[in-house]
């Protein structure tokens, strides 16, 4: 079963996907599927960086027709899941990769987000890395995901309305505000394009924004220049994360671009959210009912001190 | 301001007249207000919104051909090119601009055209918006044609934004990208030979050439679309050779016009639009009367339906629909109904048949074709030649209006900026064949050659590059307002990064600067189940 049904409960859409290890695969001798010669890529002895359509994707670009029965309604499961590994080495990651391979990492979610946006079915395109096997990554190979969705997901229509509400009122972006108005005590990083904060508004403890300090709505704007400030930004922050707690931190890295087929430029601001589901070397903070019922968040540490002891860290 | 008469204020309103009622309300939206409501009974003109003229307005008509471009309220007249705009609906004296009227930090537009036609005139010193429903009568409520006023922002902004909230009111989804051809017209003209298409087809290779279509020329008369003229093998087998040759075949119709002298007009003379019991003359072309399909009448739905059934049947994937205004002229018809909704039964009727091909539309009425095209021409004809008098045909002009209606692209339809004439042969210089081809490029809309190919050599092969390579982003007319001709059109995240273009159409002048952007190699291979694999940097 592969279809989108609706909760009129919460206006959201819920994608549901059975189609999982059906199929028989062939079995290959390396052990990672996305190694050179691995599952995904038996025929291939090297590779730079490799971009691919899930084997298994719970949105699909020719999805079964469905019919929605009386309140029920449903809808096709329209959309692309891409798998993105950012590099051949298997044991490396983002703290160890050269600068040169990250920004061409952000050439690559360029090119994909150009590709993807020019699809009719698409309405939104959601770039990201689950880091961790505590946010549910499987495999260790450095690699992130691609979902383009057919329509706007909750969170991202809900940050677009408190966008746009802030504009009609100070016909100003909120985050360019935000980031004329940081007096630095929140700052862990900057260079001559980015800034990365701890937000005033932090829910995850020791979760950073990265934000481009050029008002620019989707990545299809970075310059060359902002794109090698991007990967500087990216690279020092999942740095200072490992070397603050000693171990390769887990986090969920996910870029919010305007979506292709609106006009909300003129205050939507790309950013980039790390959500760390650690309050701790080894303590976890859960997502439990507060969180996840009622999407109130309950930060245990300051915004201010998980800033300070990040940019503190020198790497 | 002032809405049904009444002074503006937000909340529910009804009046009731002789003739008529109406219920509406006035809402808040992103930085402007909405009028929305429903009317029935027999509203002929009527008035929805008064304000205070500014001195400078943005207007223009109501079809693709109409200019658009400041001008001065106080001292106007818009150069009505002789038979093709007598018949825009309403005109009148004062009439001022179809659809939309903008000026500087405000827009105020309809953002549909299904029942009545949207249009705004001048009295005194206000601007007054109408809709005209003709003689229409209602029995039940219709909606009335949204109005919006954006009020809180640069006109650029507000004018994308006002085409984005037309596409929304009218479901419209880009289905199809533009792509990219080959039309035989400025080169050829009505003399196109088939030879000269066999040539064409066999240079057609070296050029990133999807789509050849056959313009005006092959066709025995205006109505007989499926009978050619001496010289031309059979529609079918002129779509056949195309096909062999590896492009798409696309073909130029004016399905809504029947000439005097066309075997459809002697089948079915009572299929054409009447005055008094008469054929009326939508237009004279082709040294030719030319009358308009009644639209409202089944039997005409049902050919234009077999007519476009058939051509897709044979191979053409890409229809030019032309000299489409006609369809919505007033006059008599089977039904009595506005024009209007006649029109939109016709365009619904083609885009029916043609299914998954591409829809070109042109001398087209634009609110009331939205969705039902995928391209749109935005402008006159170009011409193989710059300048011309009163704003006449010329590339010129046609280039005014592609920048001036850029708010349309990519939110109605793919904009269409005419044919690119790059052979050295024409009367159009260097510099002015480039301004022309990167701005179109720039504006990211659709591109279309139209040379004997043979007379292109590498240099105009690396502009056509070049221009492609400027599409892709979020085009601007950064200051739409200015009445030099001097025009700064910015593009965010094209193919070549983010594009800012001065271009000077009185002084034939462009200055193009960009970002660096990066590139990267990229491979593709498609794998087990169709899955698509990237390949990207270094490429082993
Ligand atoms: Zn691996
Ligand atoms: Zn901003």
């Amino acid at each position: 079963m592969q279809e989108l049904r609706f909760n009129p409960l919460t206006g959201e859409w819920v994608i549901v996907s059975t189609a999982t290890q059906k199929r028989p695969v062939r079995p290959s001798s390396v052990e990672c599927p996305i190694c050179p010669g691995g599952l995904e890529f038996q025929d291939i002895s090297e590779y730079d960086i490799a971009v691919f359509e899930n084997r298994y994707p719970s949105l699909l670009k020719n999805p079964p027709e469905v019919e929605s029965r009386g309140i029920f309604k449903k809808e096709r499961a329209f959309g692309v899941c891409e798998v993105v590994v950012y590099t051949k080495d298997h044991d490396s990651s983002i703290p160890k990769m050269p600068l040169y391979q990250i920004k061409k990492l952000v050439s690559v979610w360029k090119d994909r987000t150009r590709d993807l946006f020019e699809l009719s079915f698409v309405e939104y395109v959601f770039i990201f890395e689950n880091r961790g096997k505590e946010v549910g990554a499987s495999l260790s190979h450095p690699h992130g995901q691609i979902y383009a969705f057919p329509f706007i997901p909750k969170r991202i229509e809900l940050k677009i309305e408190a966008m746009r509400k802030w504009y009609e009122e100070r016909k100003k972006c909120p985050i360019c505000e935000v980031i004329s108005s940081e007096p630095g005590e929140r700052t862990v990083y900057e260079n001559e394009s980015f800034i990365a904060i701890v937000p005033f508004y932090a829910r995850f403890p020791y979760e950073v924004h990265i934000y481009p300090k050029r008002h620019i709505s989707t990545i299809l704007e970075l310059s060359e220049k902002e794109e090698s400030d991007l990967a500087d930004s990216i690279k020092t922050i999942v740095m200072k994360y490992d070397k603050l707690f000693d171990q390769e931190f887990p986090y969920m890295m996910m870029l919010f671009q305007a979506p292709p087929k609106e006009d909300v430029d003129h205050f939507f601001h790309f950013h980039i959210e790390f959500n760390p589901p650690k309050r701790d070397k080894d303590k976890l903070k859960w997502m439990a009912s507060v969180e996840t019922g009622t999407w109130t968040f309950i930060n245990p540490v300051a915004p201010e001190e998980a800033a300070q002891k990040l940019r503190e860290v020198k790497i | 301001m002032w809405i049904f008469r009444r002074k503006i204020s937000e909340g529910f309103f009804s009046l009731s007249d002789k003739k008529y009622s109406a219920i509406w309300s006035v809402e808040k939206i992103h930085l402007g207000f909405v009028v929305k409501g429903y009317i029935k009974g027999k509203p002929e003109k009527l008035e929805i919104l008064r304000i205070d003229a500014p001195r400078k307005a943005l207007a223009g008509g109501w079809q693709s051909w109409s200019p658009f471009k400041v001008i001065d309220t106080k001292n106007h007249s818009f150069k009505i090119r002789d038979w093709k705009y007598k018949d825009t609906p309403a005109l009148s004296e004062n009439h001022l601009s179809d659809y939309l009227v903008a000026s500087n930090g405000i827009v105020i537009g309809f953002l549909s055209s299904r029942f009545a036609h949207p249009y705004f005139e001048i009295d005194g010193d206000q601007i007054v918006a109408y809709l005209d429903y003709f003689d229409s009568n209602f029995e039940n409520e219709i909606p009335i044609e949204p109005l919006i006023v954006l009020n809180e922002g640069d006109t650029p902004l507000l004018l994308e934004l006002y085409a984005r909230m037309i596409a929304k009111d009218n479901s419209v989804k880009l289905e199809k990208k533009k792509p990219i051809g080959w039309s035989s017209w400025y080169q050829y003209f009505s003399d196109l030979e088939w030879s000269d298409v066999l040539t064409n087809l066999e240079k057609a290779k070296d050029f990133p050439i999807e789509i050849f279509q056959i313009d005006d020329s092959y066709e025995a008369d205006i109505g007989d679309w499926l009978d050619t003229r001496a010289g031309f093998p059979s529609v079918s087998d002129m779509a056949e050779v195309i096909k062999r040759k590896g492009f798409k075949p696309g073909i130029w119709v004016a399905p809504f016009s029947v000439s005097e002298t066309s075997k459809l007009f002697k089948e079915h003379p009572d299929w054409v639009v009447k005055e008094n019991g008469k054929p009326k003359i939508a237009y004279k072309n082709w040294g030719k009367n030319i009358y308009a399909l009644d639209l409202s009448n089944e039997e005409v739905l049902n050919w234009l339906n077999d007519l476009f059934s058939n051509l897709r049947k044979m191979g053409y994937r890409f229809f030019k629909i032309d000299f489409l205004f006609s369809g919505a002229i007033p006059g008599e018809r089977k039904r009595s109904e506005s024009p209007i909704i006649s029109y939109r039964r016709g365009m619904k009727a083609i885009r029916k048949a043609t299914k998954d091909a591409f829809i070109l539309g042109c001398g087209a009425p634009l609110i009331p074709s939205t969705g039902f095209v995928d391209g749109m021409r935005v402008s006159e004809d170009t011409a193989p030649y710059w300048e011309a008098k009163d704003e006449g045909i010329s590339a010129k002009y046609a280039l005014r209006n592609d920048i001036t209606r850029y708010f349309f692209h990519k939110r109605l339809w793919h904009n269409d900026p005419d044919c690119l004439i790059l052979r050295k042969d024409s009367n159009i210089s260097k510099e002015q064949r480039e301004i022309y081809a990167i701005t179109s490029g720039t504006l990211d809309n659709m591109i279309f050659l139209s040379d004997d190919l043979r007379k292109l050599s590498e240099s105009e092969k690396d502009l056509l590059e070049k221009t492609i390579s400027l599409s892709g982003g979020k085009p601007r007319v950064e200051n739409i307002m200015d009445t030099s001709m001097r025009y700064e059109i910015t593009s965010r995240g094209s193919n070549s990064g983010n594009i800012h273009l001065v271009v000077d159409l009185k002084e034939s002048k462009y200055k193009l600067n960009f970002d660096n952007h990066s590139k990267i190699d990229r491979r593709v291979m498609v794998k087990d189940n169709g899955r698509n694999f990237y390949f990207y940097g270094e490429v082993f």
